[in-house]
């Protein structure tokens, strides 16, 4: 009876790792299949554009912004914003600060779905003339990065149909540092004398764009 | 190599989907096959865990994609998991869904929140981190699978499959198996 039991044991044993021997192998078999799959559907990913390729090399002068803190009051309004003087991805020059005229800076990373969520309101904003009369909008192409998502940056204000001016930073996000961005997108108002109205961190509706275009312009008196 | 990689991990996750849709559906008809409740859904649970944490150290450590709060949460769910369930996996201790279902609803909670903003930034604080946002989706794998997403159906696998390798109650007068009879030296379900 001992010995029956024993062998009736051992048979189960045996069953069982031939039972767990098969599970593993089935699930080695998903891992080896996966990974060939995944190596015969996989192209190589064109990354062609690197950022060198893509940024700027802008000229900053006087001094940068402090961080606009994450709350509170902004030290930064009233400063002289600092002054810049860059180009667009075809070399066009274009220059932030110094222009005379009230200025609304927009900085936006293309990876950066927050700016990919804003960038059409604001096409639709400037199709719809939101853009205050005398206020010059420009934006700063940040983050340059080639290994995040939605790559490259020039390519993606063309397909949104962006027709504004674009500054582009350099690599190192020497504007953005300048301007104290903390977060994007990032917006800067700038009265005709270049100093700093407002920032803001964050998304904006198309009546934000409209009232803070028209706070630098009522700066600018 | 990382397209790869990436790749592969996104076809894991649908092969994760199908065993989660499959034991959730045997549990819900209360027909859990005792090969899977027995043998298969502890070790299974381990491993998805692992390719979870494998994955996630890649994707930080190797691809360079920088983690987000919410990431560390979600790591903060998962990591454990390895441990617990390949412990419980060991000893076949079929009631490690008490700690294994919180910690999956916890991270599957946290994951669903992360997909929510990666597709509507706005939900969340409508700006971009510049050096690890939340919203930014390092990888997009079949138009669906980022890596909150393959997360999320990760800690719903482990969830379903520890809840599928809980013991049935017994019938009224009869005992419970033993957790583990394997390598003992007597038959506990023999009369000798």
């Amino acid at each position: 009876m001992s010995n029956a039991a024993t062998m009736r044991r051992d048979a189960k044993r045996r069953a069982q790792r031939r039972s767990q021997l098969l599970y593993a192998g089935i699930a080695v078999g998903v891992v080896i299949l996966a990974v060939l799959v995944a190596v015969l559907s996989t192209g190589e990913r064109e990354r062609a554009v690197s950022v060198e390729d893509i940024a700027g090399d802008p000229a900053i002068s006087g001094d940068p912004l402090t961080t606009l803190p994450a709350s509170g009051d902004d030290p930064a309004v009233g400063a002289a914003a600092p002054t810049v003087e860059g180009a667009d991805f075809e070399g066009t020059p274009v220059a932030i600060g110094g222009t005379g005229s009230p200025e609304l800076v927009m900085f936006m990373a293309s990876w950066c779905p927050a700016c990919q969520q804003e960038l059409p309101e604001v096409v639709a904003w400037m199709e719809a003339g939101g853009v205050p009369e005398g206020v010059q909008l420009v934006s700063v192409a940040t983050g340059l990065d080639a290994s995040r998502p939605n790559w490259p940056p020039d390519a993606w204000f063309e397909e949104e149909g962006y027709t504004g001016r674009v500054l582009v930073d350099d690599a190192d996000g020497s504007v953005a540092q300048a301007f104290g961005l903390s977060a994007t997108p990032f917006w800067v108002a700038l009265d005709a004398d270049g100093q700093v109205v407002a920032r803001i961190a964050g998304m904006l509706d198309i009546t934000q764009m409209t009232a803070l275009a028209e706070v630098a312009a009522a700066s600018s008196g | 190599m990382i397209a790869v990689a990436e790749r592969v991990f996104a076809l894991l996750a649908l092969v994760a989907i199908v065993v989660a849709i499959a034991t959730a559906l045997a549990l819900a008809r209360r027909r859990v096959p005792d090969w899977l409740r027995d043998d298969v859904a502890l070790p299974l649970a381990t491993a998805i865990a692992a390719v979870a944490t494998g994955g996630s150290l890649l994707a930080s450590e190797v691809a360079g994609y920088v983690p987000c709060v919410l990431c560390w949460y979600q790591r903060i769910a998962m990591y454990p998991l390895v441990i617990v369930l390949g412990v419980a996996s060991a000893r076949r201790d079929t009631e490690v869904w008490r700690t294994a279902l919180p910690l999956s609803g916890i991270g599957a909670g946290i994951a669903a929140w992360h997909i929510a903003i990666e597709r509507r930034p706005s939900l969340g604080a409508e700006v971009c981190d510049p050096v690890a946002p939340c919203a930014l989706r390092w990888v997009e794998e079949f138009g669906f699978l980022t890596l909150p997403t393959m997360a999320l159906i990760g800690f719903v696998a482990i969830a379903v499959l520890s809840l599928a390798a809980r013991r049935s109650p017994m019938p009224a007068g009869r005992e419970p198996n033993p957790p583990d009879t394997a390598g003992s030296l007597t038959d506990p379900t023999s009369t000798v």
